[in-house]
């Protein structure tokens, strides 16, 4: 924005320039002394970041021009209101005083050199003007796409964490499932093809000598072959992720983590049916139990917490409390405040008291 | 009331009837995120609810949970933080007057004169809702007469007992007729006589075509006369419902307990087979029968008892009440410990 004021002043200085060199004045050097003068104060003003400093240098500036226009040449004059505004600038934001403050000279000028004055002095401050206020525009958007910047890496990093989360919960739900698969396969299904072999090992070598006997081992071996096919059913049967495990699984690691850590102890109890809270109420469930253990251990110099997972007929019920101090008062900080705008988004509701204890429940709404 | 008000009131009628015969009802009541703050205290927050003409609708919850604040706020004594509360489709804060014409408050701390007699309290109160003339006393008469202290009327109130001081408070709270009476506590340390007294009026009231709300922290009261009740607790609605609705928040069965001079002849089989049962279980000589809260079989059940010549001893349904919903869903008891 300085860089217009700079333009119209250099702009200025050249007029000056030419009228001097064509007026054919007389003691030219004294012109480019005054020149050179105003330049060098003026540029040192733009280096300087001390305001103090800059007034200092904006009114020996006008001192100089001053001093140039009573005895080198009135056209530095015209210099005067750039100067005006800047010193003005710094100590108020009226433009009215800015415009004001610049007219006090013509009333000291000659008639002659009035007209060209005031035209200097509105250029200059519509120049003023317009380069200010758009240079406050200016600040202003990019202030805010900085903070809009900051906002999309957050949230950025937020989509990343949670993609990570759904990737892990794939992995693990995907390794139960195939250990459970194995599991079962080595239990039943090894174990009856195996009895079945041996049963019909045995009816061979009966074949010819004790029918009876073969016919015997070979129904058995069918029976067990048929059981065999009955388990690979239900094991097939049985695809259902275990949802359910990750999620409760997933709770008792975090607080078994939780205990490894520090001194509080911490309990987990559970009622109700599992199975039918969803992953994202298990995330949200998940994300509350953490944050309200970690405002246990910094603040309540509580020695044990219980965590108490309910689920009821329409509604999932997750209390956890410490039996620390508790508050008289509560003060929402940023944990609760997450905790309640998380719980909401799923329409559930947070309860925080702190008459016996800090306790945080949280009430999610099931089916609907 | 002056012709002003007449043609107010005219006005409000044809766009009422209008509204009635287009098949729009009206919510009596419309709050959208409530808040109160009482320095770094939130009371009430950020609180949302509807309640429908012709609704006894209740506000359980502990002590300190926010109710007085809340009503205190509707009623228009208390100014909120954050939100907006329309009354009969009015935002209170910008048509105040109309909002408190059409209210009736019964506080919880009692506000009577003890100077006045209970006809010039009446009276008085009547008259700051514009009421004059003929009209006036007919109204107060009527007001006295509906909470029974038509014999009282030239008697002073610190010769009354709490209860009926309380029931003066809701004479003064009824005379101008509002559409939408609130009830903060009534029934708190008033003697069983003028509570049930207290209980039959709000029945009456509704009757008559006044939307309620009552609120209290006697889980039996609003068990009894609320169709629809908020369970309140640290500032914000945490259930709400019909009493069946938020009881089938916690389960959706409910236990039936027989005792029975001796468990031989029961049949546990026979027992479950009923429609509905969802379990039978024998302790001593207790049989605890679980059925579905939906179905009714306790006719079915008596009479398979009957049938195989059982004899009963006592017969005892435990079903979850709003207490044990509240304890549910909080971890605490409604009364203080």
């Amino acid at each position: 924005m300085e860089i217009w004021i700079i333009f119209t002043k250099i702009i200025l200085l050249v007029y000056i320039a030419i009228q001097s060199a064509q007026a054919n004045v007389s003691h030219i050097s004294w012109v480019v002394l005054a020149f050179l003068v105003y330049f060098c104060a003026n540029i040192t003003i733009y280096i300087l970041k001390n305001t103090t400093m800059k007034r200092v240098l904006y009114v020996l500036s006008i001192g100089i021009l001053t001093v140039a226009y009573l005895s080198v040449n009135p056209l530095f004059s015209l210099l005067l209101p750039l100067t005006i505004f800047e010193l003005t600038a710094s100590f108020t934001d009226k433009k009215l005083t800015f415009l004001l403050l610049s007219l006090l000279p013509i009333l000291y000028m000659k008639a002659s050199l009035q007209p060209i004055y005031g035209l200097a002095a509105g250029v200059s401050f519509m120049i003023f003007s317009i380069t200010s206020i758009y240079g406050e525009r200016l600040m202003k958007n990019e202030a805010q796409i900085d903070s809009m910047r900051k906002q999309l890496q957050k949230l950025t990093k937020h989509i990343h964490e949670n993609s990570e989360y759904i990737r892990q919960s794939e992995y693990t739900v995907k390794l139960e499932e195939r250990n459970r698969i194995s599991q079962e396969i080595h239990d039943k299904i090894g174990h009856s093809m195996t009895g079945a072999l041996f049963q019909m090992e045995a009816a061979k070598r009966l074949v010819e000598t004790d029918q009876h006997k073969a016919t015997e081992l070979l129904q058995n071996a069918i029976n067990i072959s048929k059981e065999g096919i009955e388990n690979i059913r239900l094991t097939l049967k049985n695809m259902k992720p275990p949802t359910e495990q990750v999620g409760i699984h997933r709770l008792k690691l975090l607080i078994d983590d939780f205990n490894a850590k520090q001194p509080i102890k911490t309990v987990l109890t559970h009622e109700g049916n599992l199975d039918i809270i969803t992953p994202i109420q298990w995330k949200i469930l998940h994300e509350n139990v953490t944050e309200a253990l970690t405002n246990a251990m910094k603040y309540s110099h509580a020695t044990q917490v219980s965590i108490d997972l309910k689920v009821l007929n329409k509604m999932i019920r997750v209390e956890v409390k410490d039996n620390g101090a508790g508050t008289e008062i509560i003060k929402k900080g940023l944990g609760i405040i997450g905790m309640e705008e998380r719980t909401a988004a799923v329409n559930g509701k947070i309860i925080v008291d702190s008459t016996h204890g800090f306790s945080v429940t949280t009430l999610l709404p099931l089916g609907l | 009331m002056n012709d002003c008000t007449y043609a107010r009131s005219f006005f409000f009628y044809i766009l009422e009837a209008d509204k009635r015969i287009r098949g729009e009802r009206m919510n009596v009541l419309e709050i959208k995120n409530l808040t109160k703050k009482f320095a770094d205290f939130i009371a009430v927050d950020n609180m949302s609810l509807t309640v429908a003409e012709g609704e006894i609708f209740g506000f359980l919850g502990a002590n300190g949970a926010g109710k007085s604040t809340t009503i205190n706020m509707i009623a228009g004594l208390l100014r909120s933080n954050d939100g907006t509360i329309n009354i009969l489709g009015k935002n209170s804060a910008k048509y105040s007057r109309f909002a408190k014409m059409n209210i009736g408050m019964v506080p919880q701390d009692l506000a009577i004169y003890e100077d006045m007699t209970a006809y010039e309290n009446v009276k008085f109160f009547a008259g700051l809702y514009g009421l004059r003339g003929t009209e006036l006393n007919e109204r107060v008469e009527e007001a006295l007469e509906f909470v029974g202290l038509q014999d009282k009327h030239k008697s002073y109130p610190k010769s009354f007992s709490g209860g009926m001081k309380r029931r003066l408070n809701i004479a003064c709270a009824i005379a101008h007729r509002p559409k939408l009476i609130i009830m903060d506590e009534p029934t708190v340390g008033i003697d069983p006589q003028s509570r049930n007294y207290i209980l039959t009026s709000v029945r009456k009231l509704n009757e008559m075509g006044c939307t309620i709300i009552y609120t209290s922290h006697y889980m039996e009261e609003v068990e009894e006369i609320c169709s629809r009740i908020a369970i309140i607790d640290h500032g914000k609605i945490i259930a709400e419902g019909t009493k069946e609705q938020l009881k089938s928040i916690i389960t959706n069965t409910k236990d039936v307990w027989i005792e029975v001079k001796s468990t031989e002849k029961v049949n546990l089989a026979a027992i479950k087979s009923i429609h509905g049962v969802e379990a039978v279980s024998v302790d001593e000589n207790m049989i605890k029968i679980n059925s579905d809260t939906g179905v009714n079989n306790l006719n079915k059940i008596i009479e398979h008892f009957m049938s195989s010549q059982i004899e009963i001893r006592s017969l005892l349904e435990k079903a979850p009440n709003l207490e044990t919903v509240f304890l549910t869903l909080t971890g605490r008891n409604l009364r203080d410990q």
